[in-house]
């Protein structure tokens, strides 16, 4: 597969450079310059949001460093979890004296390092953790804690980025992080795979005129695999299955994230989006805030996922609070 | 008759590298039967790493696998990565301060390993990981206390270790999704695990 790159090894700290070079708000630190912060660091007596992941993703999770949003990320090889030491460090940058909240993803590795460099600094540093399980093709609900976080995360970073620059502290940041991952559910589908710099083949295989629906970030097997339907058939199979995990008692007003998985174009996302939307009309419910676009991506793999974030009062009020990350600006 | 010192652990690194100038290939090739294919190339790092690392001035062995651990903790983000790191902090815990550790202690050591691995990763025996072929090896290494037969024990207990779980399915990790898949194929970390006592044992 053909790539714009010097080489596999440099791949991910190339990517850090132009990244922090196109948007001077950000910046490298950490010992390996492998933790994207905001350029004037912390903020003092302000709860700390870090969170990471492996490369691969953008925006996800780098570009969500920002005014309202996360105070830093650490930042793995791509696919691969950022390491111990980068998680240590960018908890530490993250620091302001009230405490740190580690939002991220609920994979094995990153779950092992975050904990790993919260042990580390114990007696130094106050941290709490939230993961992100939106991904509902994951585990059934039952199982919720088992699910995998995937686009749906960047709401938890907007809200509980809001409450933190509100001045809450870490309780409060990390109880409404964890209403925000409880609200938002979403579900992906799967085109063709990517394929990691450096490796001989792609992360999956799949025949030219089939999809996949459910399949996660790095190539986890979905629910199940079939030749192609038109778009308003696939989004109401995914919109039913956000819909059927609608909490009790919502007020039915929803932000609603339709996402390119990296090779997808805007067009076929806004034909999704068309149709999401007439499904909730119907269903009475509104939408505030749409995002459409890229916000979560697995490199070129093809593909889309759509999002659902429940709202309540206090939920869409930090929704629409300023935040000001590269890649997603409320003014 | 001497322990296990700074300086066996040093030429056990060299031993370990060494044999990943081969094994890196393989192990990617095993990963990538039904993950991202990168097995070889992180343990390659790490061990590389540890090489470049100097635990001379370590006047004991659990300083000199804490400044491994260290080492690891800047080297890799992957599951694997950590785990070793993990079991690498357990065993300095317990030789702290000990510029000898009797080979007898080897045994006990691996099991204390074993569970703190198990504790930070959440795999239980019988997953079809790592942790298997170490248990085995920590079984058959039990009340054994001079090094030759160490190697022989511990090189015997992990292939057949390797060999047991080739036919059962992955419980745990990606894996896990493709459990019939899993079946037939070694794990990636047993097998790297098995190849690395194999060398030691050969190079000792």
């Amino acid at each position: 597969m053909k790539k714009i790159m010097n080489s596999a090894s440099t791949y991910v700290d190339d990517v850090l450079a132009g990244l922090v070079l196109a948007h001077p708000r950000l910046a490298l630190g950490g010992s390996a310059n492998r933790v994207v912060h905001r350029a004037g660091g912390a903020r003092k007596g302000k709860v700390g949001i870090t969170s990471g992941g492996g490369s691969g993703h953008l925006p996800l999770f780098t570009g969500y460093v920002g005014q309202g949003m996360l105070d830093s990320c650490s930042i793995g090889n791509v696919f691969e979890g950022p390491n111990v030491e980068s998680c240590i460090d960018a908890i530490k940058i993250a620091d302001g004296g009230a405490g740190v909240l580690r939002l991220y993803g609920n994979y094995g590795g990153d779950r092992m390092n975050f904990d790993m460099a919260g042990e580390f600094l114990e007696g130094e540093i106050e941290t709490t953790t939230v993961l992100g399980t939106d991904d509902v093709a994951s585990a059934s609900p039952d199982e919720g804690k088992k699910r995998r976080g995937v686009a749906g995360i960047i709401y938890a970073y907007k809200i509980a980025g809001a409450k933190a620059e509100e001045g809450a502290d870490l309780s409060a940041v990390t109880a409404t992080a964890a209403k925000a991952v409880a609200a938002t559910k979403t579900i992906g589908l799967a085109l063709s795979p990517c394929q990691v710099p450096g490796s001989a083949k792609p992360t999956f295989e799949i025949a030219a005129d089939e999809f996949e629906l459910g399949m996660g970030i790095h190539g986890e097997p979905g629910l199940w695999r079939s030749k192609l339907k038109p778009a308003d058939e696939i989004v109401d199979d995914m919109l039913s299955r956000l819909l059927e995990e609608r909490p009790a008692g919502h007020g039915g007003r929803v932000s609603v994230l339709v996402n390119s998985l990296g090779a997808t174009p805007l067009e076929e996302l806004l034909i999704m989006y068309r149709r999401v939307a007439a499904k909730l009309r119907e269903t009475g419910i509104d939408i505030v805030q749409p995002l459409v676009g890229h916000y979560a991506t697995s490199m070129e793999m093809a593909g889309a996922s759509i999002s659902l974030c429940f709202l309540d009062e206090e939920l869409e009020h930090l929704l629409s609070a300023p935040s000001g990350s590269p890649f997603w600006e409320v003014k | 008759m001497t322990g296990i010192t700074v300086h066996t652990i040093r030429n056990a690194v060299e031993i370990a590298n060494t044999r990943m100038a081969t094994l890196e290939e393989e192990l990617n090739r095993a990963d990538s039967q039904l993950g991202d294919g990168d097995t070889g190339v992180m343990l390659s790092r790490v061990l590389g790493k540890f090489s470049e690392t100097d635990i001379s001035t370590s006047p004991d062995v659990g300083g000199a696998l804490q400044m491994l651990a260290r080492a690891a903790a800047a080297t890799t983000g992957s599951s694997l990565g950590t785990l070793f790191m993990t079991a690498l902090l357990a065993i300095g815990k317990k030789t702290k301060g000990m510029a000898s550790v009797p080979w007898s202690d080897l045994s006990d050591l691996l099991q204390a390993a074993l569970e703190a691995m198990i504790q930070r990763g959440g795999a239980s025996l019988g997953d079809k990981t790592v942790l298997d072929a170490i248990h085995a090896v920590a079984m058959a290494t039990q009340g054994v206390d001079d090094q030759a037969h160490i190697a022989t024990k511990a090189s015997h207990a992990a292939d057949q270790a390797l060999i047991s779980f080739q036919g059962k399915p992955c419980k745990i990790g990606r894996a896990r999704m493709f459990a019939d898949k899993s079946i037939g194929i070694d794990d990636p970390g047993m097998l790297g695990f098995v190849r690395l006592v194999n060398a030691l044992a050969a190079g000792r």
